[in-house]
């Protein structure tokens, strides 16, 4: 089936999120992030949240409160809510330094974690007796900016890749927010800061997205070594039982999915989506989500002279502005549109060429 | 303290203020983060050269190439380095044009042949900048229009051969390892 394109705005869009019923979409703006709402085959603009004042680098809808959170370079993070008179700001003291990067809800959507520059990630909750979103900061391995996060679905543990080329899981239980995790191959006991598993790959390139399996048992992360790697573990504090790394002969992918326990979903500078297989056993790139009509005959680069004889004979070469994927730059987000949690049955994924896009797998 | 400094005429803009900090990453030896290396002797990477050859002239190209991209010396010093970049660029030079892509295949194909052949990006790229540079330092002559211009590769010859030979085999390798290779090149932290 072919993709529905959404062509919003001439901008690059960092991060989008739907509600649940996908009828409204969050994007991210420049200083700002807009509020789309379906009216039969497209989208238009409902409501804009006003507040940073630097790029707005993240953004995300709790699907059951419907609260949105959303981080910038402004160094500052801001759940809204709504209420009678429009969009209602909270500002969340991140304690940070340096630029957010990245920003998710946990599953339980009572805490969420945001990603930074500072070398740290600050774990936010709500305190009900000073009626404001604290932080609780992680601090300890990471060497440097975090670019992204993803939550476990115990809520408790979290995953984050960083330009020190490591992906980590780490623990962000908070006494009083959370209920205390089942043990899982991740570890057993989890204080806050825990640390249960560092990755690198084998270049060490700086790690653009991470993502947890939907059980959660699993965790892969892609690289700017255009790899994606995907770790297994074993037991807590053993070496894990598979780390499979696929090296791919694309740009680097700066952005990945589960959609089952055996299939990822990644995209990046090539602009196009595409679909991993495999398990412990070892993962392969099994080949793009685009429907590739006429692209065999892909027209080779024109040599030097064809191209001055072009355009001394017609005044113009061929115009060859438009790539032929759906994407017309970068892919920098893709996410969950339709589908349970193990099998995923639409995704939806935005870029730098300001284009909004739903695929059905 | 900002005014003592001030005070005490310091110009306190230039102060370092990362160098304060000690959780700064200015205070933190950033090799740690790289994956580890285990060291080789100028020695042994000598004496590896020289079986490679041997294999060479044996007439074994293929396995020529594929030893010298397994056992390459990350940990060696600038010496060693050289002297394999030297093995292979000869490995290199002996394989005709014809040969080239099958052999590639044939890597591609086997156990770990993406990493091989993100070695031999590396050893092609590096083999590259030798060789502009040897030639190229005397060449460049500041024009009267503010431009340097490279002259030629003149007294070169030698060079602009091997430049060749390179530019053939890089054309065969993002012909079957894709641009990918030529990212993780840049990437990786292990250099040749």
């Amino acid at each position: 089936m072919a993709p529905e394109v959404h062509h919003l705005f001439h901008h690059s869009i960092a991060d989008h999120s739907f509600t649940p019923d996908r009828n409204t979409v969050a994007v991210t703006r420049d200083n700002n992030v807009e509020l789309y709402v379906k009216s039969g085959k497209s989208f238009s603009l409902k409501d804009e949240l006003r507040g940073h004042d630097k790029t707005v680098t993240g953004v995300d809808i709790a699907p059951n409160s419907g609260k949105i959170v959303t981080c910038a370079q402004d160094r500052n993070a801001y759940v809204w809510e709504p209420s009678s008179t429009g969009w209602k700001p909270t500002l969340v003291l991140l304690r940070i330094d340096r630029a957010a990067t990245c920003v998710r809800w946990s599953p339980s959507e009572t805490k969420f974690a945001v990603g930074s520059g500072a070398r740290l990630i600050p774990i936010c909750y709500f305190e009900e007796e000073n009626n404001w979103w604290v932080s609780k900061h992680i601090k300890k391995p990471i060497r440097s900016t975090v670019t992204s996060v993803d939550w476990h679905p115990n809520s408790v543990l979290l995953a984050a890749g960083s330009t020190d080329g490591h992906a980590r899981v780490l623990s962000t239980f908070i006494k009083g927010v959370d209920a205390r995790p089942e043990p899982s191959a991740w570890g057993e006991r989890l204080p806050f800061n825990t640390v249960c598993g560092e990755f690198l790959n084998s270049t060490a390139g700086w790690v653009h997205d991470v993502a947890f399996s939907p059980s959660g048992n699993a965790m892969a992360f892609t690289s700017h070594d255009s790899s994606v790697t995907v770790v297994y573990p074993s037991a807590p504090d053993q070496p894990p039982k598979a780390v499979v790394s696929v090296a791919t002969q694309l740009l680097p992918l700066t952005t990945l999915l589960w959609t089952s326990e055996s299939e990822i979903i990644a995209a990046g500078y090539n602009c196009e989506a595409y679909r991993l297989s495999g398990n412990e056993g070892g993962w392969q790139l099994a080949g793009s989500l685009e429907a590739k009509a006429g692209r065999a005959q892909d027209e080779r680069e024109e040599s030097a002279l064809n191209m001055f004889r072009q355009m001394d004979l017609k005044g113009k070469t061929k115009n060859d502005t438009v790539l032929n994927t759906t994407h017309q730059n970068t892919i920098s987000t893709i996410r969950v549109h339709a589908g349970s949690p193990e099998s995923i049955s639409a995704i939806s994924s935005s870029g730098v060429d300001g284009r909004l896009v739903v695929w059905n797998l | 303290m900002t005014t003592s400094i001030a005070a005490g005429g310091g110009n306190w803009r230039t102060i370092n203020i990362d160098a304060l900090d000690p959780d700064s990453p200015y205070n933190f030896d950033v090799s740690a983060l790289a994956p580890s290396v285990d060291p080789v002797s100028a020695a042994d990477v000598t004496s590896l050269g020289t079986q490679i050859r041997q294999l060479l002239r044996g007439g074994d190209a293929e396995g020529a190439l594929r030893g010298a991209l397994e056992s390459v010396p990350y940990g060696a010093d600038a010496k060693g380095k050289e002297t394999h970049l030297g093995t292979i660029i000869e490995i290199l030079q002996s394989i005709r044009q014809a040969e080239m892509s099958p052999i590639l295949q044939r890597i591609y194909a086997s156990d770990g042949g993406v990493e091989l052949l993100d070695v031999l990006m590396k050893y092609i790229y590096k083999g590259m900048a030798q060789h502009t540079s040897v030639a190229a330092k005397p060449a460049i002559q500041p024009q009267p229009t503010g431009f340097s211009q490279i002259s030629g590769r003149s007294g070169g010859e030698g060079g602009g051969q091997a430049m060749s030979v390179l530019l053939s085999w890089h054309e065969k390798l993002v012909e079957i390892a894709g641009t990918g290779s030529i990212v993780r090149v840049l990437t990786d932290r292990r250099t040749v």
